[in-house]
This record gives C-alpha cells, sequence and structure tokens, in this order.
C-alpha cells in the first residue's frame, strides 16, 4: 500500500485541488453521465454495463468506485472520490447518505492505514456510553420491529425444546449477540409444559467489555424472571470468548448429568477465520444434544484477500441491512442510530482492519460473516444437520406474520444446505440451523 | 383450590362399576366438576373408541344416529309416535358420571369422573388427544375443535400489559420485555418493604403514579402533600401501595420542588383527587408490594395486587368539598390546609405552574391500571406467572366509569390542557424529572398511546 495518502486532517480533502474536477465530477456522477477523466471512463464504462444499482443508487456507485480505486492504488482517484463522498454523506441522512458516511469511512482508514486507531476509537465511545438501559433499549425495539433476531430466537428454541425433551436437568451454553432477550421465551415454555419443570443453567460466553457493561443486569433479570416463571435456574457467564476455541468442559461447568444444548446466534462470525475450526471441533467434544447456529447471509470470508469483492459483498449486504432498518423502525429512532453506529464499527473492522497478528480490532469484534452454506461445511466436520420439525416452522411463519410484509421464510434448497433462510424482500438475509452431534 | 375428603359418600356410591380406592382427595371446583360428582351417580367408563364415537345415540326407529341425546329426542318428535312411546325406553333416573378411559389420567377414578359426556369427551382430547387443531397466528395447538375456534377469535386481539404501563399486542413481546422489566419491580417491593410508618405524616404521601417511565426522582417532586384521607371502602384495605415506596422517596425529596408541587396539588385535590381511586386508604403497610412503575420500581411478582383497590370512582362526585371524605382521595386535603400555604391559584394559573414544573404524562395507564387491577381482587402469589401474562383486557366498563366521573368534574378540562410530554423511554434519567405529569391526566384517553411497546 502506498505511503498515507492524506494528511489526516478535516483539510486533507484538499479543496483547491480537486475542486474544478471535482465539482464536474459530482455533477456528472450524479446525473450518470460519462465523465471526462480518460481513468475514471473505465471503470464507469464497465460498471454502466453490469450496473445493479438503480439510478438513485448513487452511494454505491461512488462506494464502488472508490474501492476500485483503492485496490489499484490509484491516489488522485481515491482522493477525490473520497472528497465527493464527503460531501454527500451524512450519518443522519437516509440511506444512501447513511451507507455513504459509513463506507466512506472505512474506505478512508484503509486508504490511510488508521482502521485499527479509529476502531479502538470508535469502541472504546461506545463502551462508554453504551449501558444496560440503552442497550435493552435497542435490541427490544429492534426486536419490536423487525424479526431479523427473533427469527433466530424461535427456530433455536424451538431446536432447543424439541431436542432436550424429557430432560430434567438442562445446561445451555450461549454464544450470543442479543444480551439473553432469547430466553424469556423459552423459560416461559418450559414452565409451561405439561410435565415436570426441568432445571435450567445458562452459561454465557461474552466479552470482557460486555461482561462488565451489561451482563450484571442481565443476570439479574433472567434470575428474577426464572423465579417467577418457576423454573429452577442458574446464571452463568464466562467472559473468555476470545479463545472460544480452548475452552473446555470445565471452564463452562458442563456436568456429565446435564443434557447440553449450545446456541451460537451471530456468534461464530466473531471468531477468527483460522480459529473456526478449531471452534467447532471445541461444541463437539462439549457433547451437547443440540447446536442450534444462526448467522447472517453474508460472505466476507472467501474473499478475505480481494479487497473490492470483499468491499462488494460488504456493500450489499449492510445496504440491505440499512434499507432494513429505515423501513423498520420509526424515522427518528435512537435505536436505529444505535444500530447502525455498530454496524459502522462492523464495517470498520471487516474493511480496514487487517485480521491476523497484531490486529487488534480482531479479537472480539471482527464480524467475518459467512454465508450458511460456508458454515454447513464447518459444522458438517463434526456435527450432522437436524432439520426443524414441522411445528417449529409454524411457529416461525406465525411469528413472520406478526411484523410488517416482506419477511418470509425459505427452507434450502439441495442436500449440502441445511436449515432455514429468512428472507427480506426475497433476499435471504439470515440463517438458522440446527445441529446434533 | 379447597381440598376436601370425599370419604365415605363415595365410597360407597361407586360400586357399581371398576375400582373403588381409597378415600382420594377432591378438588372443588365448579358444581359438576370431578370433585363432587353424585355419590348416587352411576359411574360409565367407556373405551376410548366408544368416546370418541360421534353418533352414539341411536334412533330406534330408524336408525339414525346422533351426537347427543337432545337431538336425537328432537329427531324422535318427528316420528309421530303414540304417546306411550313418546317417553324414553329405558330412561335414566339416575345421573350418569364418566370415567376417562386413560389409566393414568387422574380422571380414572370414579371419585373424579367427570358429570358430562360432552366434558369427558373434551378432557380426553384435550389431555390424551392429538393436538390436531392449530391456529395460524400464532400456531398454538388444540386437541379440541372448540377451542381451537376459541382460541382464533381472541387470538392477536387480546392485548398485553406490563407493570409498567407498556402495551403489547403480541405476548412473545410482552414476555421479552416483561423480564427485562422485572427489576423495576423488585426494587419497589425492597424499598417498600423497608418502608417505616413513621413516615406517614405531614403530607409525605406522593401522589401515586401509574406512569410507564416514572422514575424515583420524580416521586421526590410529589412528595410532601398528599396524604390518603382514611376511606371508607373496605377495599381498599386490602391494598397498602407502597405509600411506603413514596415516602421513601420521601426522604429524598427536593423541598424546592414539593413546594411547587403543593400548590399544584391544591388544585388537584378538588379535581384530580377525586378522580382517581386512592389506593392509599390508610398508612401503608410494608407489605404491600407496590405495583405499578415508578419508573425503575415495579412490583415483579405481584402483579396483581396493586390492583385489589377497587376504585372508588363512584364516590368521586362527591368532590368538591375540601373534605373528601366519603371519596377516597390521594390528599389529605385536610393535611394540606394544614401544611400547605393557602395559595389560592385559578386553576390555569396552577396548570402554568405545573407547567413549568414540567410534566411527561404519565399515562393514561394509570387510570387504566386502577381499574385493571381493580379486577383482581387479590394478592397473587409471585409465581402465577399465569395471571401475570394473563392478558388485561381494559375493562370497558372502568373506562366509562371513569368517563363518567371526569365528565362530572369540569376542572378536569383543564387538565386536558395540561401539558404532556410524553417519555419517550421506559426510563428516563433522572434529568427529565423536572418534566412529570405527576397528575397522570391521561383523560383525553383511556387507553395508552403505545401499542406496539414503547411509549
Amino acid at each position: 500500500m502506498d505511503t498515507v495518502i492524506y494528511n489526516p486532517k478535516p483539510s486533507y480533502f484538499m479543496y483547491s485541488n480537486v475542486n474544478q474536477q471535482g465539482n464536474d465530477q459530482a455533477v456528472d456522477m450524479r446525473n450518470n453521465n460519462q465523465p471526462p477523466a480518460s481513468q475514471a471512463s473505465t471503470s464507469h464504462s464497465s460498471e454502466s454495463a453490469g450496473d445493479p444499482c438503480g439510478p438513485g443508487k448513487w452511494a454505491a456507485r461512488l462506494l464502488r468506485d472508490c474501492a476500485k480505486a483503492l485496490s489499484e492504488k490509484d491516489s488522485s482517484r481515491i482522493h477525490h472520490l473520497l472528497w465527493m463522498l464527503n460531501e454527500l454523506a451524512s450519518a443522519y441522512g437516509d440511506c444512501e447518505q447513511k451507507l455513504a458516511s459509513h463506507f466512506s469511512q472505512a474506505l478512508f482508514c484503509k486508504a490511510t492505514e488508521m482502521g485499527e486507531l479509529c476502531f479502538n476509537t470508535l469502541s472504546s465511545v461506545a463502551e462508554r456510553s453504551r449501558s444496560f438501559e440503552s442497550a435493552r433499549k435497542m435490541i427490544l425495539k429492534f426486536q419490536e420491529v423487525s424479526p431479523w433476531t427473533t427469527f433466530g430466537h424461535v427456530a433455536s428454541n424451538g431446536a432447543i425444546l424439541e431436542a432436550l425433551d424429557g430432560e430434567s436437568k438442562l445446561h445451555i451454553i450461549d454464544i450470543s449477540n442479543t444480551f439473553c432477550t432469547q430466553w424469556p421465551t423459552l423459560l416461559e415454555a418450559l414452565a409451561t409444559r405439561n410435565d415436570e419443570t426441568p432445571r435450567l443453567k445458562l452459561t454465557v460466553v461474552t466479552t470482557v467489555s460486555m461482561e462488565r457493561s451489561v451482563m450484571k443486569e442481565i443476570r439479574q433479570r433472567m434470575e428474577k424472571f426464572a423465579r417467577l416463571m418457576g423454573v429452577p435456574f442458574e446464571f452463568h457467564v464466562v467472559s473468555e470468548l476470545y479463545r472460544l476455541a480452548e475452552l473446555t468442559k470445565e471452564e463452562l461447568g458442563v456436568q456429565d448429568d446435564e443434557a447440553v444444548a449450545v446456541n451460537c446466534i451471530g456468534a461464530l462470525r466473531r471468531i477468527n477465520v483460522k480459529d473456526r475450526d478449531a471452534v467447532v471441533h471445541m461444541l463437539h467434544t462439549l457433547g451437547p444434544k443440540v447446536v442450534t447456529v444462526v448467522e447472517e447471509e453474508a460472505d466476507f470470508t472467501s474473499s478475505m484477500d480481494d479487497f473490492v469483492k470483499c468491499f462488494d459483498e460488504c456493500l450489499r449486504f449492510y445496504a440491505l441491512f440499512f434499507e432494513m432498518l429505515e423501513e423498520s423502525f420509526l424515522p427518528t429512532s435512537n435505536e436505529r442510530l444505535m444500530l447502525e453506529r455498530e454496524c459502522s464499527r462492523s464495517i470498520l473492522s471487516v474493511l480496514a482492519c487487517d485480521e491476523g497478528d497484531g490486529g487488534s480490532c480482531s479479537t472480539e469484534e471482527s464480524e467475518r460473516r459467512e454465508r450458511g452454506r460456508q458454515w454447513c461445511d464447518r459444522l458438517k466436520e463434526a456435527f450432522s444437520p437436524v432439520g426443524f420439525s414441522d411445528d417449529v416452522v409454524d411457529d416461525v411463519r406465525a411469528l413472520l406474520k406478526r411484523y410488517r410484509a416482506g419477511w418470509s421464510l425459505v427452507l434450502p434448497q439441495g442436500d449440502d444446505d441445511s436449515g432455514l433462510y429468512l428472507t427480506w424482500k426475497e433476499e435471504p438475509v439470515v440463517w438458522a440451523s440446527a445441529w446434533k452431534p | 383450590m379447597l381440598e376436601k375428603m370425599a370419604g365415605e359418600a363415595i365410597s360407597g356410591a361407586f360400586n357399581q362399576e371398576t375400582v373403588v380406592g381409597s378415600n382420594p382427595p377432591v378438588v372443588k371446583k365448579k358444581r359438576n366438576l370431578p370433585g363432587n360428582p353424585d355419590p348416587e351417580a352411576e359411574v360409565i367408563a367407556l373405551s376410548p373408541k366408544t368416546l370418541m364415537a360421534t353418533n352414539r345415540f341411536l334412533c330406534e326407529i330408524c336408525g339414525k344416529g346422533f351426537q347427543r341425546d337432545q337431538n336425537l329426542q328432537l329427531h324422535r318428535r318427528g316420528h309421530n309416535l303414540p304417546w306411550k312411546l313418546r317417553q324414553r325406553t329405558s330412561k335414566e333416573p339416575k345421573k350418569r358420571v364418566y370415567v376417562c378411559p386413560e389409566k393414568t389420567c387422574v380422571h380414572h377414578h370414579p371419585s373424579r369422573a367427570l358429570g358430562d359426556l360432552t366434558g369427558i369427551k373434551k378432557h380426553f382430547c384435550r389431555k390424551h388427544g392429538e393436538k390436531k387443531w392449530k391456529c395460524e397466528k400464532c400456531s398454538k395447538r388444540y386437541a379440541v375443535q372448540s377451542d381451537w375456534k376459541a382460541h382464533s377469535k381472541t387470538c392477536g386481539t387480546r392485548e398485553y400489559r406490563c407493570d409498567c404501563g407498556t402495551l403489547f399486542s403480541r405476548r412473545d413481546s410482552f414476555i421479552t420485555h416483561r423480564a427485562f422489566c422485572e427489576a423495576l419491580a423488585e426494587e419497589t417491593a425492597r424499598v417498600t418493604a423497608a418502608y417505616k410508618m413513621n413516615n406517614a405524616n405531614a403530607g409525605n404521601i406522593s401522589y401515586p403514579f401509574m406512569g410507564t417511565s416514572l422514575r424515583s426522582n420524580m416521586v421526590q417532586h410529589f412528595s410532601s402533600v398528599f396524604k390518603p384521607i382514611p376511606s371508607s371502602n373496605g377495599a381498599m384495605d386490602q391494598t397498602r401501595p407502597g405509600l411506603s415506596l413514596w415516602m421513601d422517596q420521601e426522604s429524598q425529596t427536593n423541598q424546592a420542588m414539593s413546594n411547587n408541587l403543593t400548590e399544584l396539588h391544591q388544585m388537584g385535590s378538588s379535581s384530580i383527587g377525586t378522580v382517581y381511586a386512592d389506593p392509599f386508604s390508610n398508612p401503608p403497610h410494608t407489605d404491600y408490594q407496590v405495583n405499578w412503575a415508578f419508573g425503575n420500581k415495579l412490583s415483579s411478582t405481584n402483579a396483581g395486587e396493586l390492583t385489589s383497590t377497587t376504585p372508588p370512582l363512584t364516590n368521586l362526585k362527591e368532590v368538591g368539598s375540601p373534605r373528601l371524605a366519603s371519596a377516597p382521595s390521594l390528599y389529605s386535603t385536610q393535611h394540606y390546609h394544614h401544611q400547605l400555604p393557602p395559595a389560592i391559584m385559578s386553576a390555569t394559573a396552577l396548570l402554568q405552574k405545573a407547567a413549568e414544573i414540567g410534566a411527561t404524562s404519565t399515562n393514561p395507564s394509570f387510570l387504566e391500571s386502577y381499574g385493571l387491577k381493580c379486577n383482581n381482587n387479590q394478592i397473587q402469589d409471585g409465581n402465577k406467572y399465569n395471571d401475570l401474562f394473563s392478558p388485561s383486557l381494559i375493562p370497558t366498563n372502568l373506562g366509562s366509569d371513569l368517563d363518567n366521573s371526569v365528565r362530572d368534574l369540569t376542572t378536569l378540562n383543564h387538565l386536558q390542557m395540561y401539558p404532556r410530554k410524553r417519555p419517550k423511554t421506559l426510563n428516563d434519567d433522572a434529568e427529565e424529572g423536572q418534566t412529570r405529569d405527576f397528575l397522570g391526566v391521561g383523560v383525553q384517553t383511556i387507553c395508552p398511546s403505545s401499542i406496539n411497546g414503547w411509549i
């Protein structure tokens, strides 16, 4: 990569230099005309040929262009595209502006190799302002307006309840990113079963920062709620997500007479790519009766070395996500802003941080997603898929009915695929699956 | 549920069929339910096949089968039988009771037989049958078609209310919310329990809110003014709402605020106090679990407790005089007469003053809460989660009562102009304490505004 392209100060957008050209470009870009610059024309022509974006999707075009320029190390072009993006972007505007804002930030950091620094700054800011209350509000509101997370919850709970049916001592190992909002409904289901209410031990594997900020409250609420439900309950926290592959049965408190279920919602993607197979293996050693995995349908992993490809995929996924947020939430929703900020950090870590030794943002927050099919391949090393029963599928369908239109359920096609897909406007977005050893 | 030993009465009767166990305890529920089958009744044990057969009653003339005896009789009339034959040939003088054919079932035993054939059929299906009927909306399953139909009618129309006042149309989001809302209740309970009675004097009672977003510091605002007048309404005695909670807040009260509030309360007492039932008829007991949300204070396990105040809304009409004797009132008018500067302010002036203090609306849910709660005139134990999750249907009758009382009080019109800033979030921070609608006068709408969760 080139040496630092800009002086990282606001004035780095050297106004005077690119002014004229930039203005022309801006106008041209907007009007979707061929720009005069020769360099640009090549990329533009190729772009307009297979342009997946509609006329209103200026952000995607600009961003893709910029990513391409980055990979080609075309510094002047990078410069001027980033300048344009900076002009047009806004984290508080419409979808396009938001995408432009978050992605151009990532591009900028990538160009200036400031990715990790920026990420750490954002993370610490977030951590400071994060509280149980804000996290709770955010997640509950999100679940209220969108089935993005509840889809996985309902499917997983259904699979867990069926797999552990009849057991009297349950132990669920929860490695999720949904702040335990999955468990109240499970507790209620356990309590309303006709037969004996089993004991439930819940071990949550999380990061150190999470434990510090929210786990205490979550523990209180869960314990209280379980008492309310009349379910004998224990809650444990293991704050060692970063070394998940190395955890042992003892460290997780798994006892021999317990029926174990492992629940991973948005979890496996937070593991370093190189450790993922080890983690799968580790999960197998716990001897669970069922492992539920829920992930988002996006692939940032196989294209790790190809920046443009990775960028494209990232853009595609987050464009969908932001659009979904826009259509689900009220326009002036704090919760939505919080979610978007989290996305912003995630985008930054995927695009601008190096995963590998020394990359500090690779420990906890890197979220290199993989598609369901890819996870299937990994999980098949140690587990075999369990289909969701008709009842669970019906439950999920009923769940989706309670939300706005646009969501639907797709069963997997083909043999090498299993699980359920949640689709938003026909695009698969979330994948839920269940596995047994 | 009461349990009675059936004893000798039963063992004597069931010598016709099947086993007669030692005297099992019977449960008294309704009139004809298993608890007390008629000792003289004949016990019938049908096989599952016979039980589920649809046409057990056959017409002897044409052989047509009917599900019910009454239907058969109706049919027989159509055959124009001579009078003699009209009588049922084998009229059963004895009452019949049926046992469940499922051996492991409680109702298999003659002493727990069910008196109704339809009843035993339904029971058998429900408990031991396959659940063939499924609700489309929530995918809940039923074995008995009539159950399923009944459920489908109401599914999705119910609303669930959390103690904090938020209303939900979906059960799952209600449950999740409630789990995370819990801590509020617990804190409240602790506070209430810790309260000491000696705070019961001199306007230490704060105005009880039913707002969703009330926080403890909000309570502070309204601290010193109100003292409940001992209510003549006996029902009130059941609930000692956590005035203790309020009083506990008391100790942290900002005196400056309370002065403002007292003035406001003065107005309130003549009108508002009359609107709302006063659950605090007597100095609070420590064991009362305040059920509403005071910001972070909610009673989790006693969802129903607050409710046990029957709203003496009907008494509200007697408002007017400072001495709200018969109308349980939140304000001790006597009290504040002693204590407060007799500032005579017009209602509008008071409103303006209150506007300065600010308000966020306590929800109309406050009103509803009273109403709703009144339906459960009992203290519920912590683990009756059924009650907690049973949807709180807003009783329409309460609404009308409220309306009536409200209309009676013209001053309430002023209150409707009262600026209401709804807190956007469940738990606002302390800074927001300045702006609360302590009056909780959401009289414009009886129903809370938020259906989808957050206020």
